[in-house]
């Protein structure tokens, strides 16, 4: 059994890379559904775009050999970075209205 | 060579150039020059018709650009068209807008992220690669989100824009992820490769499910689609009304053109289709049921909710959500037809949707209110106010001589005629729904009256030009509606479709 | 027969060993006897005033924005570099083109004076009351002997 596990994790192929990337999106899920500050949530759709990135990287290495996944991949690296930049800017506006980061406090507009 | 052929393809993409210089030019002068608010409206109206006139030139040519990115057709044109017409009205919006008054010293950032947006919404209705759609909409979804918090200093506008830009960025994650999977099944980006993969190669159903599940998250959140809409309502009550109005049609009719087009180019059967001279959905999934079953729940729940409420601005947004399920039965029933409809609907929907949220703008600058107990009264204190409303109204419920009945009309035409009738009656079912919130509205106008004295609103004469111009296609397209079906009709010629 | 990932992976496993081995033989062998100045932050010999929680200016915050959005950037830069010699001078051209966009945002962000530090601008005190002050009032008795 051991020795399986080992002879495996030994022989990288796709299904490592997408097995991590299963596991990086799960955590992003996971961050995005139970924490409750702004800034973590944008950590977990940070996550969600890596383990998108591990997959566009992995499929185009082992299945389909062609750059696009790679070129993909460097663009959405960019779009992280600016969603980012936008949502932590956002954030900085609401702690100053709100005084506060948590999500659940921020609720002036329900009926 | 590489270089000379993108020098030669750039021809065709002058109107989106134009509109990166435009948006380059009005930081730049809010930058480093003292024009502040007029000075760059003026340029983004500028800008905006150059564009406009940049694109008619490309009326009819059928090209792919840049290797397969974009597609230059008559489906691209017509949303082109379509958001610059969006951005004319929206600027004209601007300069009446109360609220942007406040913040007049940051308003070239204000136009130059409408123009933004508008880009990515060309982008988003030209693409042919799924990396070139995820760009375009992330351009329009970021702008979109600055836009929202545009009057920061109001906590209500900085908390819709929180909300737009989380609920945003998880839909975009979401549909990344959705994509990278497809790109694994199917080892390409580009639409047509998609298509061809997917016809030939036998593909294994759970995988393909859960992309297609992921893909629609991106779609339904981007056309505010139950149950991806949650953001909409409270997005929509926060921002500034002119960039409540600008999502609600010009955003969402981009998204229905992303979504019309992924759907036509990469979910049609191409060997079936061509046999048969229309479009014959390929089935790894049941997408059409799943698209049904979303359009049901959007104008449901949409309508249902818009009952109850109070605030103008939120009952708008319920009822631009109702509008989405509307639309999303053209893109059912998924006939050239079905699409057309779609269409002729866009355009009924700019000028009504547009002209009720200018009348609640214009009150609410006039009374600081948007609740529905400001307009009381209204019919007597301000006749024409009261009446232009009326008619938008009931242009949105679908009641003839109005647009909106010929757009729901063809909507449910084309519903029948693809043999969806359940779904064509729940359509007709919640257009009666609606009729008791609108209803609400007008008989609050003219058979209540106020209980405070509120001032009469006077109109200056640039409201009344807007109000009159929204408020004639409203009423002609009721009547002579021949132009905008023909257009309709002429506009779903996509490339690389049968 | 190991591939280049599994000596990784040994290297892995060597290092948490190795760490968790020192780490446990020091726990087994240390005496454990504190007592509050030893539990103390060592602050260079002085002893601690306050949390070391402290709120970091905003400026700081502002400038890590626009560094990342600028800093990230230089991703579409390598590969065009990769590439340079096959695009020749439209490639040149087309970087500028993206630069230049770039540098209107960099522009604007700096006319704006979001790169400027906050200054401290000294707070004269002003006096804000209903009651009514004649110009004798607030002078101090030897004041008023002059």
């Amino acid at each position: 059994m051991i020795v399986d596990v080992l002879t495996w994790l030994q022989q990288p192929g796709l299904s490592h890379f997408l097995i991590v990337s299963a596991i990086v999106f799960a955590l992003g899920l996971y961050a995005i559904l139970t924490r409750k500050n702004a800034i973590m949530v944008l950590m977990g759709i940070e996550l969600i775009l890596n383990a998108a990135n591990i997959n566009f990287l992995a499929f185009s290495r082992y299945s389909t050999h062609s750059l696009d996944g790679h070129i993909v991949a460097l663009f959405v690296i960019i779009l992280a970075a600016a969603e980012v930049a936008i949502g932590l800017a956002i954030v900085l506006n609401i702690v100053q209205n709100f005084n506060t980061a948590n999500v659940d406090e921020i609720d002036r507009l329900k009926e | 060579m590489v270089t000379e052929t993108i020098l030669q393809q750039l021809v065709l993409f002058v109107p989106e150039l134009i509109l990166t210089g435009t948006f380059c030019l009005i930081l730049l002068t809010g930058a480093f020059t003292k024009l502040r608010d007029y000075g760059t409206s003026t340029l983004t109206l500028i800008g905006s018709i150059a564009a406009f006139i940049s694109v008619l030139p490309t009326i009819g040519v059928q090209k792919s650009l840049f290797a397969g990115m974009i597609a230059i057709d008559s489906f691209a044109v017509f949303f082109k068209l379509f958001s610059l017409v969006c951005l004319i009205g929206i600027t004209l919006f601007s300069l009446h807008a109360g609220e942007l008054k406040l913040v007049r010293t940051r308003s070239a950032e204000y136009y130059a992220l409408l123009v933004a947006m508008t880009l990515g919404m060309f982008l988003m209705a030209s693409a042919t690669h799924l990396l070139m759609m995820v760009l375009a909409m992330e351009l329009t979804s970021l702008s979109a989100y600055v836009l929202a918090g545009y009057t920061k200093e109001a906590a209500d506008s900085s908390e819709a824009s929180l909300k737009y830009i989380l609920y945003g960025a998880v839909a975009s994650g979401l549909l990344l992820y959705g994509i990278s999977i497809l790109y694994g099944l199917t080892g390409s980006l580009h639409y047509t490769t998609i298509n061809h993969v997917l016809a030939v190669e036998p593909l294994s159903r759970v995988p393909l499910a859960l992309v297609f599940v992921l893909l629609l998250v991106g779609f339904g959140f981007k056309i505010s689609a139950v149950p991806f809409h949650s953001w909409t309502p409270d997005v929509y009550e926060g921002a500034p009304i002119t960039i409540t109005t600008f999502l609600s049609v010009a955003s969402k009719a981009a998204g229905f053109a992303m979504l019309i087009r992924f759907f036509k180019l990469v979910c049609v059967n191409p060997v079936a289709s061509v046999e048969a001279g229309y479009s014959i959905p390929l089935l790894p999934i049941d997408w059409q049921l799943l698209l049904a079953v979303l359009a049901v729940l959007t104008m449901t729940v949409g309508n249902l909710v818009a009952l109850w409420q109070e605030n103008l601005k939120r009952l708008l947004a319920y009822s631009s959500i109702a509008h989405a399920g509307y639309m999303l039965i053209g893109v059912v029933s998924f006939t050239d037809k079905g699409i057309a409809s779609v269409l002729v609907y866009l355009v009924v929907y700019l000028f009504m949707n547009m002209g009720a949220f200018l009348v609640v703008m214009v009150v609410a600058n006039k009374t600081g209110s948007e609740d529905i107990r400001t307009y009381r009264g209204l019919g007597s204190r301000s006749p024409f106010l009261a009446i232009a409303m009326t008619v938008f109204l009931i242009s949105l419920t679908g009641i003839p001589p109005t647009a909106g009945f010929i757009g729901k009309l063809y909507l449910f035409a084309a519903a029948l005629d693809a043999q969806w009738y359940w779904l064509a009656f729940l359509g007709v079912l919640n257009s009666v729904l609606a009729l008791y919130y609108y209803v609400r509205i007008i008989r609050n106008m003219f058979l209540r009256e106020s209980e405070s004295a509120v001032p009469n609103i006077s109109l200056t004469s640039g409201e009344v030009l807007l109000l009159g111009a929204l408020l004639v296609p409203t009423l002609v397209f009721g009547i002579f509606f021949s132009p905008i079906v023909e257009i309709a009709q002429k506009s779903i010629v996509m490339l690389g479709v049968p | 027969m190991l591939t280049e990932f599994g000596k990784i992976f040994i290297f892995f496993l060597l290092g948490i060993g190795l760490v968790a081995a020192g780490l446990v033989t020091a726990w087994l062998l240390r005496p454990a006897r504190p007592y509050p100045e030893k539990r103390a932050t060592y602050e260079c010999g002085e002893e601690p005033i306050g949390s070391p929680w402290v709120r970091l200016n905003v400026r700081f915050y502002i400038i890590a924005l626009i560094f990342l959005i600028f800093d990230v950037e230089v991703v579409f830069l390598f590969p065009w570099a990769l590439v340079y010699r096959n695009l020749g001078l439209f490639g040149l051209f087309e970087m500028v083109v993206f630069l230049g966009i770039l540098f209107v945002g960099y522009a604007y962000v700096w006319a704006k004076g979001d790169l400027s530090w906050d200054k401290p601008t000294p707070q004269i005190p002003t006096l804000h009351s209903r009651v009514h002050f004649s110009e004798g009032d607030l002078q101090t008795p030897s004041e008023q002997r002059r």
